[in-house]
């Protein structure tokens, strides 16, 4: 060993294990994500096209293949969810943030949201279907599943507004305060606006986990696939999302064909939540911008 | 113009008179015709009043037939609204106007609970075979329940806009907490009675689950589930922790840049589209590695799927927890002479092990309760699980029969709904304390 010198290198083969075992890791996981992206996507483009996206769907008629009445379910659910829990879910991390003194209260908010959260959305179904479709009455429709789906993402809503609306500078409202602005005022025209960006991106990524939701709405919102026959009365009926239609023809395909319109409402899936991402995204960076 | 020498909640206002006013037509609403029971051919119009006070429906001819009585939450909700408005309107005229808006959304919400309770009115007649029954609304029960939130807001209005603000944003604070308080009581509610009839041994350590013959024992589905979790825990951890050791530690700037929105994007993805996947690639996969062994539909094949499924929350939390190690213990590290490799071994990943043992946690979490995506690759056949035969998971278990089930075999599905509730409690119960722990340490 007398002729190692100081520049020759000791081989650690512990440490060349470890080192690759990282790369190992690294290179499996991201062939695993851009196989599963780029197979599904290959085998799914294709089959997108205007009449894919506009036309009627029968699982008796192999005739009618497009996915239009999935896509207007999947934009009920989305809104009409929206539009319950958005309100509510600003309206409560506003008054935890706000209003309530910080002790037991928010205590027992934080906890019940976080126990929500951890709560699979199976179960989120199952209460659904019983106390929306049976106890009140609703049926198996897109109203019913929009309240399930609106308790289902409510926790999350919550906790993201909450952390945008503490980002808000405290000086802001301090100094609004000061010029003797009540606090009505100030939350709606100082903290609001201010926490803006963090607030969408929280219902837009709300809006990204309600388009992939599926086992919550399996029981409630059902399986139909008819077009809407009214605006407002289609709410009332049974119509299955892009998820739970990829579902069904995914397991019921005998066909190629069959299987073709799997396919394309994977691509379709995909690119809809790639979609809602990247916008999550820029406002992430718009907010950003507003802090530096 | 504000008169000065007035405490302005004693102000006589044209928004605390419409609340009155509204408060008692509230009130008269319970005079009217609220519902309309139809049996077969005979259809019952009731008011309040005969709700409250009847004893019951008269089914039948004079002198064959059944009476069915009003339910005792029908009464009590309809007369409870009633008064709920009149004690209202009092406090409205005793200048209590925050006890009025409670009275009032109170009267407001009986409406909803007269509807569940008409439910089990039907119920009870399905139990005398009289299928043919439905009940009504009429115009009056819709207009207590919105007679009820109008009169509230004027009430709380009279006391300034500030006290209505709080008012509602504190409704809705309640209406988020009411909702986890309702989920929870009802998964006891409705898990617990199948459970005493089975006997909690048999039904947590029964081994056979066959509906049709009356055997409710889930240990099978259990035993599925902890095995997938278990497996997709011991391939995804290493793997995701190594990932974001990679993000964090070896990967350049420029390419982390791309592959951290590519992580985050596969923690978006459906599960259904997981499920979809798996169905074409990993089954077909499996059986042509095992040929006649397996079947493809089985236990390695949800396991694969669940793995692939909780790597993106296991490397976003843990690369989080990797950022939040000071800088300075690395450079300590390495300028005590350690290697990179060591150092990310024995200083970072050790002192970043409470955020990934949240990761991990909120991995569990995942896999015990994905329904969707295992359904698909499972098979779905209630046996002892075999790494490549077919199983079936709790949740799957809920999902495959609740569109058929009834009786006590619903009920338990219920129960195996409480059994995942209580076990994803504990698991999230030990997450909390894990995170407070940790900041007790403060990093």
């Amino acid at each position: 060993m007398a002729d190692k010198t100081l520049y020759q290198k000791k081989i650690r083969l512990g440490d060349g294990l470890l080192k690759g075992s990282i790369y190992a890791a690294a290179a499996l996981t991201f062939t695993v994500l851009l196989g599963l992206m780029g197979y599904l996507l290959v085998r799914g483009l294709p089959h997108i096209s205007w009449g894919f996206l506009s036309h009627t769907y029968s699982e008796t008629d192999p005739q009618q293949n497009g996915i239009l009445p999935m896509l207007l379910n999947t934009l009920y659910v989305v809104g009409i969810t929206v539009l319950i829990a958005g309100p509510v879910g600003i309206a409560s991390a506003v008054y935890l943030t706000q209003y309530a003194k910080q002790g037991r209260f928010v205590a027992i908010v934080r906890f019940a949201a976080e126990v929500l959260s951890g709560i699979p959305s199976i179960l989120f179904g199952l209460f659904g279907y019983t106390v929306f479709c049976q106890l009140l009455r609703l049926g198996t429709s897109l109203l019913a599943g929009c309240l399930t789906m609106a308790l289902c993402v409510l926790p999350t809503l919550i906790r993201t507004t909450e952390e945008a609306l503490l980002s808000v500078p405290r000086l802001y409202t301090q100094g609004a305060m000061a010029l003797g602005a009540g606090k009505l005022r100030v939350i709606l025209g100082i903290l609001l606006p201010n926490a803006m960006p963090g607030i969408l991106t929280a219902l837009v990524l709300t809006m990204g986990r309600i388009v992939g939701e599926s086992a919550a709405l399996l029981f409630t919102a059902g399986m139909s696939y008819g077009m809407p026959r009214g605006v407002f009365s289609h709410a009332m009926e049974s119509g299955r999302t892009l998820t739970l239609h990829l579902y069904q023809t995914a397991r019921e395909a005998a066909t190629p064909d069959a299987m073709n319109v799997a396919f394309g409402t994977a691509a379709v899936l995909l690119i809809l939540i790639f979609l809602l991402n990247r916008i999550a995204w820029l406002l992430g960076k718009v907010l950003k911008k507003g802090e530096s | 113009m504000t008169r000065l020498w007035k405490k302005p909640g004693m102000r006589p206002s044209c928004k605390r008179a419409a609340a009155m006013v509204l408060g008692l037509c509230s009130m008269g609403m319970f005079f009217l015709p609220q519902m309309t029971f139809v049996f077969r051919d005979i259809r019952y119009v009731a008011s309040g009043w005969e709700l409250v006070f009847a004893k019951g429906f008269w089914f039948g001819d004079a002198q064959e037939g059944s009476l069915i009585a009003v339910p005792l939450l029908l009464r009590l909700a309809v007369l409870g609204g009633m008064l709920c408005a009149a004690a209202g309107t009092v406090g409205l005229w005793c200048c209590r106007p925050s006890f009025s808006g409670i009275a009032y959304l109170l009267s407001g919400i009986s409406p909803l609970v007269s509807l569940v309770a008409a439910a089990s009115l039907q119920s009870t007649a399905a139990q005398l075979h009289i299928h043919e029954m439905s009940v009504e609304y009429r115009l009056p029960f819709m207009c207590v329940l919105a007679a009820g939130v109008v009169c509230a807001v004027l009430a709380l209005w009279t006391q300034g806009v500030e006290a209505l603000a709080q008012a509602v944003f504190l409704t809705a604070s309640c209406v988020s907490i009411g909702a986890v308080l309702l989920l929870t009581v009802y998964l006891f509610a409705a898990g617990v009675p199948a459970i005493a009839q089975i006997g909690f041994f048999r039904f947590l350590f029964g081994t056979q689950w066959d509906a049709g013959q009356g055997k409710f024992g889930i240990f099978p589905l259990l035993l599925a589930t902890l095995s997938a979790t278990a497996g997709a825990v011991l391939v995804g951890v290493p793997v995701g922790v190594l990932t974001a050791v990679f993000l964090r530690e070896m990967a350049g700037e420029r390419v982390a840049k791309w592959m951290r929105p590519a992580v985050e994007l596969l923690a978006g993805i459906p599960s259904v589209v997981y499920g979809f996947f798996g169905m074409l690639v990993v089954v077909p996969a499996i059986r042509g590695m095992f040929g006649q062994a397996s079947i493809g539909d089985s236990l390695l094949a949800a396991i694969v799927i669940l793995s692939i499924m909780v790597i993106p929350t296991i490397v976003n939390v843990t690369e989080q927890s990797l950022g939040a190690v000071p800088k300075a213990w690395r450079q300590a590290s390495l300028g005590l002479g350690a290697t990179p490799v060591q150092t990310v071994f024995r200083v970072t990943i050790p002192a970043a092990r409470r955020g990934i043992l949240s990761g991990v946690i909120l991995g569990v979490g995942r896999a015990v309760g994905e329904t969707m995506a295992v359904i698909m690759v499972a098979g779905n056949v209630a046996e002892f699980p075999r790494l490549l035969g077919s199983v079936r998971f709790l949740t799957t278990g809920i999902a495959m029969e609740m569109s058929y089930a009834s009786g006590l075999h619903r009920q338990a599905l219920f129960s195996i709904g409480l059994i995942l509730f209580l076990f994803l409690m504990a698991v999230n119960l030990s997450f909390t304390m894990l995170a407070k722990r940790g900041a007790g340490h403060g990093r």
